[in-house]
């Protein structure tokens, strides 16, 4: 009897109290799930997108965006709300820069533009040459793009292919407005130079 | 170039990123400087080369579905469980059990705050991305889409399709915003997915007019405007520039 009136004096409010922590804890992971899911599943395409034009080949994308999303589980609780997609394609650049590290020890960094087309330069474009331009072949334009050493590469494609703001592109490269500003010229330049040395459509020149 | 304007002014100005008086002064000098007024004509033409070149990779459907597993998927238990193994289950069953009656519990209180607009407006576009199927009716023909709607809604949504424009409709979907059912229209932009919402400028009076606002929100770009007593909002990942030349387009179509 005795032993009966303390259980029932006891439980209730000890029990009440752990369910009510269980409940917290696994309505945090519930939500906190919940809410990765929405901040970084719309933005895989983009992340694909990057991760494609930075390692070139689908396996290693696919590997570079995988590793990148666990790693954003993983820093979730860091992640302040506000711009996902920018958020999500530093993880994705910073995922993509280890890969390389261990697989190429960053020999692909140091290319040099191709100054052979990059020379030429400088000798003014007529205006028929922007009609040209505008009608480049889009498979000499893809490779143009791959052309690009990596630097000016990934400025291209989160500007040109994923329409962000220089600030956004900053902060996701981790270099000064400014120098998104020259990389981005320079890419341009090279992109020109390149598809008018290759005769704007193929089978041209 | 021989003028004090470097290539880097050019390619900020091209970009929309030079301060106002920046650019006005630029634009000034694009009068009299014929060398900065060719070598604008011809980044413009690389971009325009550039948009109309599909250049963004996307995932296959076996890639998409791949990567959304990594996204999701926990970090797997390797082997069979143990007898603790077995224990811990049974508790994760019994908290289960107790997580679903305080989960309905927690469905209804405390009361969440009604999100704003803008708010709706991007969850919507994220909810049609998540699904994978944006559109309800999904057809690139303008008079297959308006049709669909005619019966679903209580008014009649102006739907054009701009393909020779650069944004390809790709469809419609019934939503439901502002408390009212609403015509969802889906556009792509370089194989960016726009969604444009428009209704009844009476269902949300906010008085806002024909100039389109932008705002951001978890990194997708936000246009809204009032014209025609229509309301309109387009939501996309395209670049802000995208999302003004198709509302430029919508206004001179209506």
């Amino acid at each position: 009897m005795a032993s009966y009136a303390i259980i029932t004096e006891t439980e209730p409010p000890a029990c009440a109290a752990m369910l009510s922590k269980i409940r917290d804890r696994l309505f945090r992971q519930d939500s906190r799930r919940a809410r990765f899911e929405q901040a970084v599943l719309p933005h895989l395409d983009a992340a694909w997108d990057l991760a494609r034009w930075l390692t070139r080949n689908d396996q290693d994308a696919e590997d570079v965006v995988q590793t990148a999303s666990l790693r954003a589980l993983q820093f979730f609780d860091g992640f302040q709300g506000g711009n996902a997609r920018a958020w999500l394609l530093t993880i994705v650049r910073n995922a993509f820069y280890s890969w390389l590290q261990q697989r190429h020890r960053g020999h692909e960094i140091a290319d040099p533009f191709d100054e052979e087309i990059h020379s030429r330069a400088e000798s003014g474009l007529a205006d028929p040459e922007a009609e040209l331009l505008r009608q480049a072949d889009s498979r000499l334009l893809r490779q143009g793009f791959e052309s690009l050493p990596l630097p000016y590469r990934e400025v291209m494609v989160l500007r040109e292919l994923e329409g962000l703001s220089y600030k956004e592109i900053a902060a996701i490269a981790g270099i000064p407005i400014g120098t998104v500003m020259s990389r981005l010229a320079r890419a341009r330049r090279h992109l020109q130079d390149f598809l008018i040395a290759h005769g704007v459509k193929e089978g041209r020149r | 170039m021989s003028c004090p304007h470097t290539e880097q002014e050019l390619t900020a100005y091209l970009d929309g990123e030079l301060e106002l008086t920046s650019a006005l002064t630029f634009e000034r000098h694009l009068e009299e400087c014929t060398d900065c007024a060719r070598a604008l004509a011809a980044q413009r033409a690389l971009r325009e080369a550039i948009g109309a070149a599909g250049l963004r990779y996307r995932p296959t459907p076996a890639q998409t579905r791949r990567l959304r597993r990594a996204a999701t998927a926990e970090p797997a238990a390797p082997g069979w469980p143990s007898w603790r193994g077995l224990q811990a289950i049974a508790a994760i069953a019994g908290l289960l059990l107790v997580a679903v009656a305080s989960w309905s519990l927690g469905r209804v209180w405390p009361p969440r705050s009604a999100p704003d607009l803008a708010e709706q407006v991007v969850s919507s576009h994220v909810r049609s991305l998540l699904a994978g199927h944006p559109a309800d009716v999904a057809s690139t023909d303008q008079h297959t889409v308006k049709p669909w709607f005619t019966g679903k809604l209580d008014y009649s949504p102006t739907v054009v399709d701009l393909a020779e424009k650069g944004f390809p409709l790709a469809g419609g979907r019934l939503d439901y915003l502002g408390n009212h059912p609403v015509a969802a229209l889906i556009y792509r932009a370089d194989r960016h997915v726009i969604n444009l919402f428009t209704w009844p400028a009476a269902y949300t009076p906010d008085g806002s007019g024909p100039e389109p606002a932008a705002s951001t929100r978890q990194g997708f770009h936000i246009l809204h405007w009032t014209q025609g007593g229509m309301t309109w909002w387009a939501v996309s990942d395209a670049s802000e520039d995208r999302l003004r030349e198709l509302a430029r387009r919508l206004g001179a179509a209506n």
